[in-house]
């Protein structure tokens, strides 16, 4: 983390940068400048943060999509450019917040913290299954974290954009699906290892690498207050994931009864997720084709389990057994994200 | 046969927190052994302090820490008061109450117990669902599956 210095530009040295990355007409006539973000909401479009003595134009905030509902815009996270590189940037301000969180019933004590997010990102510098950055002061002492943008998709919107019915997919694409996603189980690994929780492990929290098709987690700046087992909300959210993949969406009790109640038939409450007990976890009943390996791992996640996961590590080598031994070898690991993603 | 040499003191260590089931484990012991000579109980409540992340500004956390301090004293008050009431001499019901940073507070009550000379511990069962257990980890279980050295009774 580094200190705030105390350094001015004059207009015309901003509008001089500015000039560099953006065309004419997008260079503002007059720039506002900020040094002390406490007030996130008075951050604008077209204003000039400057942190550590560099300056930043903010084009925008960023969007966050929830599970279909309409896009959230989160004030306290600024995409900009840096104006001394021209690199776009993600500017997480400070925004503090406790809550409630309920999850199948469940309630929990969250809240969102950004210095667990910067130390968080000094932990996964250079580490290649993590958004990158740093955190530097403003002049009131708020810890802004700066962000590099990823250029790629989250992987629920790569996910539901495929084109393929469930056998193709599982066939053609679910290995490679399943290996990068064991990469990115590693990476959480890594973050209990080094006694830190990722905190909010969603399908929109991994960002798929549009160059490398890495799998790229997201926002850490959310924690929760454990009990007995401090990774288990982590792993709750890994197994939903994992649901998400093998099951190329979640399947719902719902939609199955309209799109093929024999399947449903089929199915006991043993066989739906420990927790949201409206999704299907049990999917080899539903796609026989999915080995038995692959299908117990989900299973760990159902109703019908009386043994859970305690550490990931162990999801981590089930997963390499299924990869290793019952799954056909990917076809290569191009499950690549198209559009423009964010992180923050 | 090792075991029949193995001798077990009368010492007590109820694990408590501010729920109704930790509750029942005193009024059990209270009832078990309540009258009876020679049996010690210490009445152990372990504060587990958030990360430092939970707390905004270091008056925020010194604030949390003096409420937690006094609803603490008023619990452990009125647990030892419950012993009492049973027949239990004062001089034999003591309180402690730690704060400490617990990844597990399993793990956390357990090194307590190490550090003391108790053969026994009692905690109340929480009644979990299988949902519940997953997301959050029972203590009584894990007390259960990793005390050593140790008897360990769970009041249902």
């Amino acid at each position: 983390m580094e200190q705030a210095l105390q350094e001015t530009w004059s207009q015309e040295d901003l509008r001089e940068m500015a000039a560099r990355w953006l065309r004419p007409s997008q260079v503002p006539a007059r720039f506002r400048v900020h040094e002390d973000t406490t007030d996130f909401f008075r951050v604008e479009y077209d204003d000039v943060v400057v942190l550590d003595g560099s300056p930043y134009l903010v084009r925008h905030n960023a969007k966050e999509q929830r599970f279909g509902l309409d896009d959230e815009v989160k004030f306290w996270v600024k995409r900009a450019v840096d104006l001394r590189t021209g690199e776009p940037k993600i500017l997480k301000l400070v925004f503090y917040e406790k809550f409630l969180s309920h999850v199948g019933g469940l309630e929990f004590e969250c809240y969102r913290s950004p210095r667990k997010e910067a130390r968080i990102l000094d932990l996964v510098a250079g580490h290649p299954g993590f958004m990158q950055g740093h955190a530097v002061a403003d002049a009131e002492g708020n810890l802004i974290r700066v962000l590099d943008f990823i250029k790629g998709r989250p992987l629920s919107r790569l996910i539901t954009g495929l084109d393929l019915d469930h056998e193709s997919y599982f066939h053609e694409r679910l290995p490679g699906v399943l290996g990068r996603f064991k990469e990115a189980v590693e990476g959480i690994l890594f973050l209990h290892e080094n006694r830190e929780k990722h905190g909010d492990i969603r399908r929109d929290h991994i960002l798929v690498d549009r160059e490398d098709g890495r799998y790229r987690w997201i926002d850490f700046d959310y924690n929760y207050r454990h009990r007995e087992n401090i990774y288990g909300y982590d792993l709750f959210g890994l197994g939903n994931i994992l649901a998400f993949l093998v099951g190329m969406g979640d399947v719902i009790v719902r939609d199955l009864a309209a799109r093929d109640p024999d399947a449903l038939d089929r199915l006991s409450e043993d066989d739906l997720n420990l927790v949201f007990q409206n999704r299907v976890v049990n999917l080899r009943k539903l796609y026989p084709y999915i080995p038995r390996a692959l299908n117990r791992v989900l299973l760990y996640f159902s109703r019908g389990t009386h043994v859970f996961y305690e550490h990931t590590s162990q999801l981590v080598s089930d997963l390499g057994e299924v990869l290793e031994a019952h799954l056909p070898p990917p076809r290569g690991l191009d499950n690549k994200g198209g559009d423009h993603g964010e992180s923050g | 046969m090792a075991n029949q040499d193995k001798t077990f003191n009368r010492n007590i260590l109820i694990a408590v927190d501010e729920s109704e089931n930790a509750r029942r484990a005193v009024s059990y012991v209270g009832q078990m052994l309540g009258g009876l000579e020679d049996f010690r109980v210490l009445i152990l409540h372990v504060v587990p302090e958030p990360d430092e992340d939970f707390f905004r500004t270091r008056d925020e956390k010194e604030q949390w820490l003096e409420e937690r301090k006094q609803k603490v004293e008023e619990l452990l008050s009125d647990h030892r008061r419950m012993l009492i009431e049973s027949g239990f001499d004062e001089d034999r019901v003591t309180t402690r109450s730690t704060l400490r940073y617990c990844p597990s507070m399993a793990q956390c009550i357990l090194e307590e117990r190490d550090d003391t000379e108790y053969s026994t511990i009692v905690v109340g069962r929480q009644g979990l669902s299988r949902s519940e257990e997953f997301l959050f980890g029972s203590i009584s279980s894990k007390i259960v599956n990793h005390a050593r050295n140790c008897t360990v009774w769970v009041v249902e």
